[in-house]
Parts: structure tokens; sequence; C-alpha cells
């Protein structure tokens, strides 16, 4: 399945640091396409500042909607990078070597994106310090360390300042070949940022010891960020839907189903992109794909269990909330539409290895996963709010306003406007662990059978 | 690209070299001979558990003729067949990792896993008693919460035992579709019985590429019904015979729970199976420390699997302070069992994370067979504080909205003492007699594994180069 | 006393690991000469000497910091301002763990990275003797000498070995 290619590194470097070296021609314009949605964006997003809440479809008694399941859904994507870079690198999977990076970035962005959305969604976001951070000494307020909404900025945090260390500390051999290759004020950027970087065997023992120390301290860091966001919904127990046992591990196998599809995404578009036919190939799909179907199929167990479980109690609002869920206009078709785009359309088509080595196929097929889990949270968040309960005098439907679909868009503008402006500076695909791939396998015969081998250090 | 130009003569890393190879007919021939004979010991030991286990089962008929007509009394059997379910049933998954994860170290391993298949019996004959005082889904008219919402009255009994057995023989089929090669090394070069038990049951294999693919596809189709058995077996027993007894207790991430911790006992008890038979049938040759080192991240791993399923159940019901979670949190927490809670949480998640955590213990076979130890008996206890109270709450108070009287601690008699160690006993001795049946690593699986992971000289440092066939 | 340092260049690996034992056998102590590689090779592959590090001190040392600052800072707001909010005790363990969970793996995670940092002898703003081929595959064997008379004997192993060329520094 790994099929050995032989690839002379100058040209790896040449190729993998072309976004670097030399601009492409796609660059510029769709930079500045993004650059322009992404100032309409904070434009309404200064407006509804100024303006207030009101003009978002938020009204009594959903006031939890398109921005927190938006919230919901890039704190998923974020999980992304530790699942693979992590879990892959722990488990000692060849074939993770070139998405690390992409996949680390990708948590870096989406966690910085949903970030913005419980801050505005607070109405006055200046507010939000005091909520957070134990300063207001002079007026001896603090924060209510009870409440998940502090527990979630904390873990979010950690896991952003975590992740960002990572990837700088997996960067710094790439950012040494940077330096080797550029003159004038790139050099110095790159001098500066590789901090001396050389290539001696204790600096490499570093990178390897120290990356294997980094991704078993992120793994935790990792399966708490979701679980603690699922507590948001979990811990009230006025909520129908939302008072599950299982919300936390739910969460979590989520969030790695529409993270590492989101990473398949990507893949597709920086192997087009950047022409990195030799580095990014269709046996890391098949393998991402493989990946996909066990966590696709653990997911849909873990559905299954919070669906029973719910109607286990046999509470009338339980099983009414159910029914609005799942057989009432418009739930019902975006709940179809949910359980058709996140499981029963991909997940048959991954069985075939046609498919899982097709890119084209692979790339719709992820999106496919990403729309279906936007939506699950969606169906999570809001029917649970909406449903008419006693001895509430107003309801509305809840339809979401021009402004929060304008922002909701931006969102994804905005980090692939950061993704490639990142990839102006750095290299998306990780170079030296490209190289290590190709010195850690060899081929070996076994008989007359030419078997793909890996180089395990004894230890 | 491995380099033997310079000849060894550099000074010395402080690296070891892997440990060298042995000869495929050494294999055969040193592993089927483990089978035969057996000392004093071994003997004495067999004979002693042997006993235990029938007099687990003698107080197991005893009780049910003296305490048939009375539910109340049946935790600690219930709470048995739940660790015995998740030892015997847990321990063959550890045999399926090679296929999920290609991984080479499982190899020698998967034998000693999948004989833990027939400790399942012992499972199976808890449950016959327990199956016939379960209460069923309908009684005084009234139906009681379950996952059966309109199934017939005895669902649970039907469909638990229906799985439990299907999960006892898709074992025994995981574990023979694995072994016809090794029938038919017995029948090359061992004597007598067992020669003539390996010809039988060796079925003409030689070894032919159709053979070998036919072997193939077996391991992975039973294998993967077994976790599909095993999903289903555990969820049933940890709602029918614990969830659903308890009026108010809902917690969706239970069957979850009980089958991660499972898989954590399972993985346990293959660290001790694994120890004492390297150590007293010297294996060390074959077992090499590579394969307690990748047992260890797998236990650890598991072990803090454990505290996040459990945190992430606790935490929902004490955040909700709602009348049934309150109910829930004082019967399995802090009320009768707040003792076997507590004992379960130090030994389940604590003392082994502490001992797992360093690399030495990992990389050595000593503590890590202490803390497996400690991991069994922190599941008995864990097993023991959420069964025994769901059921001690007498049938008649099953309709009610949660629970408003909590019961007493419930302290296991003379008779659920000696069912406990027979219970335990018996998974043991049907371990140590499979041993002098068949070879208690794989043959196949150790030449494999030598086939595929050579020691090399890598320019001049030592490696092993491991073959990753699709 | 001037330090000077020599740098042999190779295009394979084999050869820098012959110049690697040359030079140790010509009684060049260990540490004054070192292998420089484009990427990780296992450890050992040159018979370079294993680098000791204490790498794993540092996360149990920051975890140590985090856990402990969490108390405090956990504790003291709450009592500092003490508002019951859904029932729970003003010292609410259960929440409080989250938090000092938190903390403890940031303090953790930030430890480990200025470990790795410290412990790869970085930042090294005079990084000394380089060539930019190394990371385009090539290995380098660089030699440092407090004394210039072994400068010879350095070159002519370097040069039996194979080394395409020698950069003085």
């Amino acid at each position: 399945m790994q099929q050995r290619r032989e690839l002379d590194q100058v040209y790896t470097n040449r190729k993998l640091l072309n976004g670097q070296l030399d601009t492409p021609k796609w660059w510029l314009p769709t930079v500045v396409t993004l650059g322009l949605i992404v100032m309409i964006g904070i434009a309404v997003i200064l407006v509804m500042v100024n303006k207030g809440l009101g003009v978002t479809g938020l009204a009594r008694p959903v006031y939890w909607g398109l921005f927190i399941t938006t919230f919901v859904f890039w704190v998923g994507i974020s999980h992304a990078g530790i699942m693979i870079s992590a879990i892959l690198r722990l488990t000692q999977a060849e074939w993770r070597r070139p998405v690390t990076r992409a996949a680390e970035l990708l948590t870096v962005f989406s966690l910085l994106t949903a970030l913005v959305f419980p801050l505005i969604h607070a109405g006055r976001p200046w507010r939000i310090a005091y909520w957070i951070m134990p300063y207001d000494v002079a007026r001896g307020i603090y924060p209510n360390i009870r409440s998940p909404l502090i527990m979630d900025p904390v873990a979010i945090g950690t896991y952003l300042t975590g992740s960002t260390l990572f990837l700088y500390i997996a960067l710094l051999p790439d950012l040494g070949n940077l330096r080797d290759r550029t003159t004038g004020w790139r050099n110095a950027m790159y001098t500066v940022l590789s901090l001396g970087w050389r290539g001696n065997p204790r600096q490499w023992k570093m990178q390897t010891v120290g990356g294997i120390l980094l991704s078993a301290l992120m793994l935790p860091i990792f399966v708490s960020v979701h679980s603690i966001v699922s507590w948001d919904f979990a811990i009230a127990s006025a909520v129908e839907g939302w008072h599950s046992t299982i919300f936390a591990p739910y969460f979590v196998i989520g969030a790695v189903h529409s993270g590492v599809s989101a990473v398949v995404t990507m893949m597709a578009l920086m192997r087009w992109l950047w022409k990195w036919d030799d580095f990014i190939r269709p046996e890391h799909f098949d393998a991402l794909a493989r990946l996909l179907i066990v966590v696709a199929t653990g997911w849909l167990g873990f559905t299954f269990l919070e669906l029973t479980f719910a109607l286990y109690g046999q509470d009338a609002p339980e099983i009414a909330l159910r029914e609005m869920q799942m057989f009432q206009w418009p739930w019902n078709g975006l709940f179809i539409l949910f359980f058709l785009t996140a499981y029963a359309i991909p997940v048959p088509m991954w069985l075939f290895k046609r498919v899982r080595t097709n890119i084209a196929l692979m790339f719709w097929t992820s999106i496919l996963v990403n729309i279906g889990m936007w939506l699950e949270r969606f169906l999570i968040i809001v029917p649970g709010l909406a449903r008419r309960t006693p001895f509430v005098y107003t309801w509305e439907a809840y339809r979401p306003s021009p402004v929060e679909w304008t922002i909701f868009i931006w969102s994804f503008a905005w980090v692939t406007f950061l993704m490639l402006l990142f990839s102006k500076f750095f290299p998306l695909v990780p170079l030296f662990e490209q190289k290590e791939s190709q010195v850690f396998t060899d081929d070996v015969m076994i008989g007359r059978a030419k078997v793909p081998a890996i180089v395990r250090e004894a230890d | 690209m491995a380099s033997e130009t310079v000849a060894a003569g550099h000074e010395a890393t402080d690296h070891h070299a892997p440990p060298p190879q042995v000869a495929a007919e050494v294999i055969a021939r040193e592993l089927v001979a483990t089978t035969i004979g057996a000392s004093g010991r071994f003997k004495a030991w067999a004979w002693i558990l042997g006993a235990l286990s029938i007099a687990g089962i003698v107080a197991l008929i005893l009780k049910f003729i003296d305490q048939g007509d009375d539910s109340t009394k049946w935790g600690y059997v219930a709470a048995m067949v739940s660790f015995l379910l998740s030892v015997a049933g847990g321990a063959p998954m550890v045999s399926m990792a090679p296929v999920v994860a290609k991984a080479n170290w499982v190899r020698p391993v998967t034998r000693i896993a999948s004989i833990f298949s027939f400790a399942g019996i012992a499972t199976v004959i808890m449950l016959i008693p327990l199956v016939a005082i379960l209460p069923p889904l309908v009684t005084e008219g009234a139906r009681r919460r379950t996952v059966w919402y309109i199934a017939p009255d005895y669902s649970p009994h039907f469909w638990t035992t229906l799985g439990l057995v299907l999960l006892l023989l898709t074992g025994i089929m995981l574990f023979y579709s694995a072994a016809l090669p090794d029938f038919a090394s017995m029948r090359d070069h061992s004597t007598g019985w067992r020669q003539r038990l390996g010809k039988r049951l060796a079925r003409g294999w030689v070894g032919t590429d159709v053979q070998w693919r036919t072997l193939r596809m077996r391991i992975g189709m039973f294998g993967t019904f077994y976790f599909l058995i095993l999903v289903f077996v555990n969820f049933l027993i940890s709602t029918d015979f614990g969830q659903s007894l308890v009026p108010g207790w809902r917690d969706a991430i239970f069957p979850m729970y009980h089958t991660v911790s499972g898989f954590q006992a399972g993985v346990a008890a293959v660290v001790i199976a694994l120890y004492f038979s390297r150590k007293y049938m010297k294996l060390e040759k074959y077992v090499h420390l590579d394969a307690f080192w990748s047992l260890g991240r797998l236990l650890f791993a598991l072990t803090l699997l454990w505290i996040y399923f459990f945190y992430s159940s606790f935490i929902v019901f004490w955040y909700g302070r709602s009348a049934n979670d309150i109910a829930t949190l004082e019967l399995l927490i802090k009320g009768p069992m707040i003792y076997a809670f507590i004992g379960g949480l130090v030994l389940m998640w604590f003392v082994p994370w502490w001992i797992l955590i360093w690399n030495k213990v990992r990389r050595g076979t000593g503590a890590m067979v202490v803390g497996s130890f400690i991991i069994l008996i922190g599941l008995l206890l864990d097993r023991i504080r959420t069964f025994v109270p769901a059921w001690s709450v007498p049938p008649e108070r099953i309709h009610e909205k949660w629970l408003t009287v909590i019961p007493d601690t419930y302290w296991p008699t003379v008779f659920d003492v000696l069912i406990i160690v027979g219970g335990i006993s018996m998974v043991a001795v049907i371990v140590m007699l499979m041993t002098r049946v068949i070879p208690v690593l794989s043959v196949w699986q150790v030449q494999e594994f030598n086939l595929l992971a050579k020691p090399i000289k890598y320019i001049k440092g030592h490696a092993t180069l491991v073959a990753k066939p699709d | 006393m001037s330090t000077q340092s020599i740098l042999g260049l190779f295009q394979q690996p084999e050869p820098a690991a012959d110049a690697m034992d040359g030079l140790k056998e010509a009684g060049f102590e260990l540490g004054t000469f070192d292998v420089l590689t484009g990427t990780p090779y296992p450890e050992g592959a040159f018979g370079e000497h294993v680098p000791q590090h204490r790498l794993f001190r540092y996360p149990a040392f920051g975890a140590i910091i985090g856990f402990t600052l969490s108390i405090f800072l956990t504790s003291v707001t709450q009592l500092a301002y003490p508002m019951v909010t859904g029932g729970k005790p003003i010292l609410s363990l259960f929440a409080m763990l989250i938090i000092m969970y938190e903390m403890t793996m940031l303090s953790g995670v930030i430890a480990t990275v200025v470990g790795i940092v410290i412990e790869s002898r970085l930042p090294n703003m005079k990084p000394g003797i380089y060539d930019t081929r190394i990371t385009e595959g090539w290995i380098g064997v660089v030699v440092t000498f407090d004394d210039d008379s072994k400068v010879a004997d350095a070159e002519g192993v370097l040069n039996r070995a194979g080394a395409l060329e020698i950069k003085h520094a």
C-alpha cells in the first residue's frame, strides 16, 4: 500500500517550497478576493456590535442559534490537527507525514475563528474580559468557575496555545531549510525564526522525543476541549435533548469525524493548487478514508446511544422533542439531510478502494461530511430551545438573519485567508518529515515479493 | 540502504541490538514441546483452581435453591457476569489488533488472547440463574423503562442469552480459525493424543496459498463478528442487567463505559497470562519486551479513557441536580457502595496511571503485571459498585419516576464469596488447561513475526526493518 | 583561546559515518565532532555520540507549577467573590478540577516547549560553520578544535573518508 518512491531532496525542496520561493499565479487574486469577503464580514460584525443582537434572528426562546452552532463546528474542525499529528505520531503511522503540518495549522486557525463566535454573540464583546479573567481586583468581581462558559475559554485557550507552540517546534527544521534557500530580508527573518537550527543529532533527537512528548500531552487536552464544549449543553437539565451523559465523547468523536474530513478536503486542495502530486498521493487518501470509516461508524454508534437513551426515560417532553426533530418540517428535512451527508452517502462510498483513491470523489465526500456535521450541531442546539414548552408566552420559529449568514460565510473565508497567508511564508507540508520517511522506509524481499518496510529504531 | 560496509567495531552506543532471530523449525518444535508435560506446581495450581471452580458452581446452585425468588440478593452474581464478560470477552480483542493496525508486536500475543474465549463458558454458567431471576419487562401490568420500548416481555432474557452464547461460539471460531496451522504443527511435531487431536483438527492443512488466503479471510470475518457481538452483549448486560433495574438511572454513556473498561480488563488479563507463560514456559526468546511495551501503552491509554468516561458521566449528574440525578449519584457513588467506589477509582485509574506512566515500567514485565492485577481488582470493585446496588433495588420500586429510598449496603454472603472466587478460578483454570492443548504462542504467527521483522545494521546503528505487507 | 572548526561535506551517509569512525580512531574526543543532516537518521546511524537529555523533567516541573497556581486561582477567586450559583458550594471541587486540569496541562506543554528549545541548545545565534547544502541532503561532519595542530589530522581523516569538500571557519 505504501508505495515507496525515491525522491531527490533538491527536488523535494523545490517542489514543497514553491509557495514561498515563487508565488503561484492564482495566489494573489485568491487572497485579494478572500480579503474582500473578510472585510465585508468584519464590517457586518461591527454593525452588529453597534446595533445590538436585534439584527440577528435570535429571539426568545431560541438564544443560541447559528453563532453557537458555528462555534461548535469550528471547534470540531480544530480536532483535525491533534488527531492527525499526535495520535498518528504515537501509533507510528507512516502515512501521516505529508499532512501533519496542514492539520495542525487548521487547528490553530479554526480555533481562532471559533473564539470569535461566542465573543460577538455576547453582544457587548468588550465586557467578556472580566467574565473570563480574574483581573477586576478593584471591584472584587471574579469569574464564576462553576460555569462551563468559563471552562470553555480556558480549555480553548490551552488548546490554542499548545497547538501553536507544537506547530512552531515542528516548524524549526523547515525554517532552517528556508533560511538556506533565501536571501535578503526573508533570510534574516528565517534566521531569527529558526533560532539557529543546524540539524545535529541533539536537535533531531529533541524533535523526535519532544514531538512524542508533546503529542502525549496534547492528546488529553484535545479530548478535554470538545468535552467541555459539550458540557455547555449537557449540564443544563432544563433543556430536553441536552442533558445526556454521553455528550462529551459523542462530541469528541463527531469532532474527529468532521476534522479529519476537513483535512481530506484540504489535502485535495493542496495537491491541486500547489501540484504536489508526488507528495500527497492517493494512498494517503486511502489511509485517511479507512480511518474515517472507523471514526464515522464509531460516531454513528454514539449517535445511536444518544438517541436510545433519550427515549429510554420515556418522558413526554423528551419524546415530543425527538418527534419534532425527526418528523416535523423543517427539522425533518434537515435531519434527513444530516444523516445522508454525515454518514449514509460518504461511508458506503468509502468502502470501495476506487473511491478512496479517487481524489475528486474524496474531496466532495469530505465536504458532504462537514455539511452533515454542521447540521448535526444545529439539530442538537436549536430544536431543544425552539420546542413549545408550557409557560412560554412568546415563541417564534428561529430563522437566521442575513447578518448571521454573512458572518457564517465570513468564517470560512477567514480561515482560508489565514491559511493562504501562512502558505506564503511557511511550507504547508513538513519537508523534514517527508525526507525522514525516505530515510525510514525501505523495501524488503520476502521470497520474490517486494514488500514495503519501515525502519524501527532498536530500543 | 542497510549498509554493511564497515564491520562492527565502532564504539557501542547505549543501544543494544534487537533480539536475534530463531529458525522456523526451531520455533515449531520448541513451541509444540511446551504443551507436553506439566510441572508439579502447575498441576497443584490446576487442582486447587479446579476445586474452587466447582465450589463456586455448587454455591451458585445452592444460592439459586435458597434465594431464587429474591432478586435483591443477586447483585454479586450480576457483578460477576459483568466482570467475567469483561475479562474473558475483552481479552480476545487484543488478537484483533494486527488486522486493524498491522502491528507486528502483537503476533506472538494473539493466541494467548484468543484462548480467553473459552473462559466465556464461566460467564455463561453465571448467567443461567441470573436470567431466571431477572424480572420481565412487564410486572403487575406496568412496564419498566428499558431500551425494549415495545418488545415482548422476555426480550432481555432471550437476547442476552443468545448474545452471550454467540459470543462464546464466535470467540471459539476466532480461536480455531487462527489455530489451524498450529494444529498441523502438532500433527507434525507432537506425539500421542495431541498428535491425533492435531491431525483431526488441522483438517488437512498443508499451507497452500488458497488455505492461507481463506485463513486470513476467516480471521478477519470472525474478528469483526466478535467485535460487534461483544459490543452488543456489553450493551445488553449494562442496560438490562444494570441500568433498567433502577428507576431514574439514565446514563447514555454507561454501555460504552462498560465496554471500554472491559477492554481495559481484557488487556490486563492478557498481560498477566503472557507474563506467567513467558516466565514458566521459558518463552523469553519469542515474547520480546516489545510486546509488553506496546501492551503497556495500550493499557495506559485505556486507563485514562476509563477516568474520562467516568468523569463525563459523573459531571453531568453532579451539575444536573434533578431528583433522579441526585438519586443516581446517591445510589451508585455516595451511598451504599462508597468503599467499592473509592476502591475502584483508586485501583482502576489512580494507581495504574502512576505505575504505567513510567517508560521504565512499560519496558519491563514485573511492574506491568502488578499494574494489571491491580486493574482487575479495581474492575471487580467497580462492577460491584454498579451492579450490586442496582440489583438491591426492590422490584416493586421499579416503576417509580426516580429512586426515593436508597437501599442499604448489601454485603456479600459466604455463597457470594464462593461464587466470586469460583468464577475467577474457572477463568484461570480454563486458560491453564488450554495451554496443555495448544501452544500458548501461535507457531505460525511467531514465524511470521520473524519473517517480517529483521534486525539490520543501519549504516552504523542497530535497527529493525519491519515489513508491512498489504 | 580561539576555537576553530572545519566542516567536511559528504553526499552519502556511509562515507560520513566512516569519517566519524576515523575521527574517533584518530583520538578526537567525543563531543568535539558532530554530524549535521537535513533529516533525522536512526539513532546511532553515524556511530555518533548519543546526546543525553533531561527533557522529561520539564513537563513534570511545568505541571507542578500549573497545578499549584490553579489551586490558588480557582479557590481564592471563589472565596473573594462568594456568589452561589446553581446551588453549588462556593468551593466546588468538581468544577475546579476542570480548570485545574487545563492549567496543569497548559503549563506542562509550555514547559515542554521551553525544554525542547533549551535541550536543543537553541536559540543559537552564532551557530558556527555550516553549509546550505545540508538541507539538500548532504551530510556535514563538523570538527571543533582548541588547538590548531590537529586541523591537518582531521582534514586527513575527512579526505580519506571521501569528503567532497572541506570548509574552514
